[in-house]
């Protein structure tokens, strides 16, 4: 079974103001928003700005992306806890979402939607619209090359608490998993949460289930690795010929990290990196040997979308 | 990806390691060196006023003289050093800023060591004063110790850039389950020196127990190494010597000078508390970093037998704690002391006290 990734939703401004903000979206480039009924008609009425309706009642609710550095904990790691929406748009890939991200957090969110390919409404502040904009019309450049996405866990859902927390781990772990109905042979890792081997009840531990997972995967096979960074989350797209990686980073709304390094499985000897806010950027220490491509993305920023192309 | 992998633990409860690295070792190596087994220790009671820790640049470069004298067998300064160094040499010095602007390899020691490597003919473009972290080189100034030219890095600009490590040089372990599993060494280790002067301070180590020769050129070398040690039971005790055993860093790291004219005797690293600090006032010589840190076993377990402080030897887990202290008899780690002897079997040094050849200098 394949997927096609479904990348090509544009997410959308929520606006629940009346038309006397126009001035505040106009200054921000803002030109669609989406606007709550009662809103509707005095919308329509005005120019420079259209609308859609959309009523938040019926939208599934997103907390914003973020993560929490957790200061006050004694630990060498440093790994800091990244509030992703991953898991919440695997499960509902149908769903239609709903954001309330403030500041520049509003364009992490627009871009974690966009990469997960749902429905999304973002729902910002003054200072969050320009970048939301910024963002969108970045997301709108990105041209759909429509590949398969890759993963070779079979995660089988079974809606409860428990599969939510582990898939939400997986995710922060980039562990690169797809939900199946039943085990899929095709697969090089088929994980049932209550089975035998993934057991929930009694003392449930979903970060040791998470471990577990690796474990049995083994790097080795992971599609992708990324080092130099606890808070960039990747999904990966592709086939033989071409890879796409699309690479969230949750600080990115407060600062950029560094640079990461990247390790994708299998040979792509050219590239393009296309970074959110960023003219253009070249790659460091790029190697595409037998095995895998290694390349390092200097000052990564809330989102870059690398392309690996095969081929000589 | 440039070498087949080398896996190197073998104990069951050991992390495995995988090491890549494109270098082989050298012929001779720089590591143990020429003198395996001997250390040369100096001690100068005028060269650090303790009251107000004053470095007298003149006694120290007494220290470095008859130091690398005895070490030598030379009567020339000149030929001491061209011992270790040509004028083709790129030659990096290895400092220590953990605890600086407190602690650290003090500038006026740093400075005698350049001005020893130009009177041989080394220009000073060809010499790199380096460390891993800027903020902490930044407060230390070694550039205004130096001539003009002298070259003064730092691996990390911004804290956590992995561009100023080589990548094709790393070791690969899984700790804890953390995502980054690897550790890069300096980019200019493995690409522009020909040669490294290790240059560490005494210090007692939380984690590691002690920390000197081997956790410079170690820990002080390779990115992402703080994971070693995130719980009581830390990593450090194969993690040091496996790290300092990757080429080409025991090849190309020639000579080891210890700083002990100030010392920390715990709640190392670090120095934030004036009163685990103590002065030494000592230098060690040599080219086997494992048997100059054998000794600074014994300085450190001397000075907490004077403060009362239990060994860093003692493993016991009623002196655990989750949180830092300011209490001499409790830690929040398992001090690993045994790395050092660990590094000897990886073939770094001699750790058997009774075969290492100790010459003292008292001026």
């Amino acid at each position: 079974m394949i997927f096609l990734w479904l990348a090509t939703l544009l997410p959308v401004l929520y606006w629940d103001a009346g038309p006397e903000t126009a001035a505040v979206l106009q200054k921000a480039g803002i030109t669609h928003i989406a606007v709550p009924p009662a809103l509707e008609s005095q919308w329509k009425r005005l120019k420079g700005v259209s609308t859609s309706v959309v009523d938040i009642k019926g939208l599934t609710e997103a907390p914003v992306p973020s993560i929490q550095r957790n200061l006050n904990e004694a630990s060498a790691t440093r790994r800091p806890w990244i509030d992703s929406n991953g898991w919440r748009f695997l499960r509902e890939p149908k769903a239609r979402f709903y954001t309330k991200a403030p500041g520049a957090a509003a364009a992490l969110a627009a871009a974690e939607a966009f990469v997960f390919g749902v429905e999304s409404f973002v729902q910002t502040d003054e200072a969050g619209l320009e970048p939301l904009r910024r963002m969108i019309e970045f997301l709108r450049q990105i041209e759909d090359l429509k590949l398969p996405e890759r993963a070779n866990i079979g995660f089988i859902d079974d809606g409860s608490e428990e599969s939510g927390e582990i898939m939400n781990l997986m995710i922060r772990k980039n562990l690169l998993f797809r939900i199946v109905a039943a085990p899929d042979s095709s697969l090089d890792l088929n994980v049932r949460p209550g089975s035998k081997e993934y057991p929930v009840a009694g003392g449930f531990d979903p970060e040791a289930t998470a471990q577990k997972i690796r474990s049995e995967l083994t790097d080795a096979r992971r599609f992708l690795r990324i080092y130099g960074s606890e808070v960039v989350i990747a999904r990966i797209a592709g086939n033989q010929k071409q890879v796409r990686v699309y690479l969230l980073n949750y600080g990115g709304s407060s600062r950029s990290v560094s640079d990461v390094r990247l390790r994708v499985l299998g040979r792509y000897p050219r590239h393009r990196i296309t970074m959110f806010g960023t003219p253009q950027v070249e790659p460091l220490d790029y190697v595409a040997d037998t095995q895998s491509t290694e390349l390092t993305i200097p000052k990564l920023t809330a989102f870059t979308v690398v392309d690996l192309l095969a081929g000589p | 990806m440039a070498a087949a992998p080398l896996l190197v633990s073998t104990e069951p409860k050991l992390p495995q390691y995988q090491v890549v690295t494109p270098y082989k070792p050298a012929d001779p190596r720089g590591v143990p060196g020429r003198y395996e087994g001997q250390v040369v220790r100096v001690h100068a009671d005028k060269s650090i006023v303790e009251e107000t820790e004053k470095v007298d640049p003149q006694v120290v470069r007494r220290m470095v003289s008859e130091g690398m004298k005895s070490l030598t067998g030379e009567a020339d300064e000149r030929d001491v050093w061209a011992r270790f160094f040509s004028p083709k040499d790129v030659v990096g010095i290895k400092v220590n800023c953990s605890g600086a602007p407190n602690i650290m390899s003090c500038p006026e020691l740093v400075a005698d060591i350049v001005t020893n490597l130009v009177a041989i003919g080394l220009p000073p473009r060809q010499i790199y004063i380096y460390e891993k972290f800027q903020n902490q080189m930044n407060s230390v100034k070694y550039e205004s110790y130096v001539p003009a030219g002298v070259n003064v890095w730092a691996a990390e600009s911004q804290r956590g850039s992995v561009a100023g490590y080589d990548p094709g040089v790393h070791v690969e372990a899984n700790f804890f389950g953390e995502e980054d599993t690897r550790s890069s060494l300096v980019r200019l280790v493995s690409e522009k020196l020909t040669k490294i002067i290790n240059v560490p301070n005494m210090k007692e180590h939380q984690a590691a127990g002690v920390t000197g020769c081997l956790k410079n050129i170690a820990y002080g070398h390779f990115s992402n190494v703080d994971r070693s040690h995130r719980s009581a039971k830390t990593n450090t005790y194969s993690f040091i010597g496996t790290l300092a055993a990757v080429e080409p860093i025991p090849s190309k790291t020639v000579l080891h000078i210890m700083d002990g004219l100030r010392g920390v005797w715990h709640a190392g690293p670090f120095s934030t508390d004036k009163k685990f600090r103590f002065f030494p006032k000592k230098m060690m010589f040599g080219t086997d970093p494992v048997a100059m840190d054998r000794l600074l076993i014994d300085i450190i377990e001397e000075k907490r037998r004077q403060e009362n402080a239990p060994s860093i030897f003692d493993r016991s887990k009623e002196r655990l704690i989750t949180r830092r202290s300011q209490d001499a008899n409790v830690n929040q780690f398992i001090r690993e002391p045994g790395h050092i002897e660990y590094a000897a079997g990886l073939g770094l040094g001699v750790y058997d006290i009774k075969q290492i050849r100790i010459r003292s200098i008292e001026l």
